[in-house]
């Protein structure tokens, strides 16, 4: 549940993205401020992304933007009306869980904001080259139990 | 015996009896009107009547027996500077509210984010009632017109009034419906307003907040602007709470300490000028 903090910084940003958000990124549910899901796209011709629309899921605490909130892709089944896949990157599991440093509390920035964040993602994205997942993927996806903030990620690879 | 009068109070207050609750703390003053948390409990349920004039005297009465440096005392110092807001005293409010804040900074009470809040809202009512005069006086239809809206409300108020002392309305009922009615009457004159600026062509403004006033944490207009050593200013309030927490800049991420912030009085001065002209900004 957000706090009144919290609940204030969002519908400020929910009111600045309602009057323009950057190309490639949609709000798809923000009437809840405690969890919020957008939709971006990658805008160039990188192969790996082409074409594809990605889910972000946003879940905010009452602590936020001091702490960062918690953010993953999720996925939409390619039966569906908005097909929705989680997209290959060495930083992102199959789950859809994303490392990134500035989501975790040691990288993030309260001057960060949801709209920031999405663009991080486009951009960490088209830099991408790699067709794959992050080493361990199998293992960390069927064994994970975490919350996503208590994952200690390594940020060893600062090239990708 | 008192503090058992006490001990009920909070309990119907919990269960939002407050007329109950109103009671039970006035019983146990008449034992014993030396003990502040009486005082201050029937403070914040008369706030939740809407009582103003009793929450003030209430309130009033706890800081006395608090002491006024004393940072217990800062809960009633919240509810009087309400209180003030309510009875339209907004200057008596800010004074109030920004002694408090300054208090509860030295001390790390609970209660910085209201008071800071409070600050705030007092801000906005005082450019409020000039911007109301300033309105009045430029046009005469619009004045008639508001004042018209006004005698309105208050004729409907006597009338509910009367409800209460028939005993056709309780207090609660009679303090909801006064919500409404004042709410619907701010709405008539800001609508109001809303037609007259827009016939008056050119003589309207844009309601623009510059970014350099805008705290990047909560992104609302500063009231106590400070400084980074990276020369970044943010609301005090915020960037305290970020920098206890990681203990670096939030812009270079080099390592800092709450210590190393300065205020930014130039900023300052710049924001308050700036609401002193715009008081809808603290609602932008």
């Amino acid at each position: 549940m957000a706090g009144s903090f919290a609940n204030k910084r969002l519908s400020k940003e929910l009111l600045k993205m309602k009057e323009h958000v950057p190309p490639g990124i949609t709000i798809v549910k923000s009437d809840s401020l405690d969890e919020w899901q957008m939709d971006i796209k990658v805008l160039d011709d990188n192969p790996l992304y082409k074409g594809h629309t990605y889910r972000l899921k946003f879940t905010f605490n009452n602590k936020y933007p001091i702490e960062p909130p918690e953010v993953q892709f999720i996925e939409l089944p390619t039966t569906s009306d908005t097909p929705r896949p989680i997209p290959m990157h060495p930083h992102i599991y199959s789950n859809g869980i994303i490392c990134l440093d500035l989501l975790g509390s040691s990288g993030w920035s309260p001057v960060q904001t949801v709209e920031s964040i999405c663009m991080s993602l486009q951009s960490m994205l088209t830099a991408n080259t790699r067709d794959e997942r992050p080493p361990g993927d199998k293992e960390f996806v069927a064994h994970n139990r975490r919350r996503i903030r208590d994952i200690p990620f390594v940020y060893e690879d600062d090239n990708v | 015996m008192a503090q058992e009068l006490k001990a009920k109070g909070n309990e119907l207050f919990k269960q939002g009896d407050l007329a109950g609750a109103e009671d039970y703390f006035s019983q146990a003053i008449q034992k014993n009107p030396n003990d502040p948390t009486f005082f201050s409990n029937r403070a914040i349920t008369r706030l939740k009547l809407g009582k103003w004039a009793e929450v003030e005297h209430d309130a009033r009465a706890a800081i006395d027996l608090y002491g006024l440096k004393n940072p217990t005392a800062l809960k009633s110092s919240y509810y009087l500077a309400q209180a003030l807001l309510g009875l339209q005293r907004s200057q008596e409010a800010y004074d109030v509210a920004v002694d408090a804040y300054q208090l509860s900074l030295g001390s790390k009470n609970a209660q910085t984010e209201n008071l800071s809040r409070t600050v705030l809202r007092a801000k906005q009512q005082i450019w409020a009632a000039k911007e109301t005069s300033r309105l009045r006086e430029m046009n005469e239809t619009l004045k008639s017109i508001e004042t018209l809206i006004e005698a309105d409300l208050d004729r409907s108020i006597t009338e509910l009034r009367k409800q209460v002392d028939a005993g056709e309305l309780g207090e609660i009922g009679f303090g909801e419906d006064q919500k409404a009615l004042r709410e619907d009457s701010e709405k008539k004159i800001q609508d109001v307003r809303e037609a007259f600026r827009i016939a008056s062509n050119g003589e309207t403004q844009e309601r623009i907040v510059p970014d350099y006033l805008i705290d990047g944490i909560t992104f609302e207009v500063m009231h106590d602007p400070v400084m980074t050593p990276s020369g970044s200013s943010f609301d005090r309030l915020g960037i305290t709470k970020y920098v206890e927490k990681s203990g670096v800049d939030p812009i270079t991420r080099a390592a800092m300490t709450v210590k190393d912030l300065r205020s930014n009085y130039a900023l300052k001065a710049a924001c308050e000028d700036f609401l002193n002209k715009n008081g809808w900004a603290v609602d932008y």
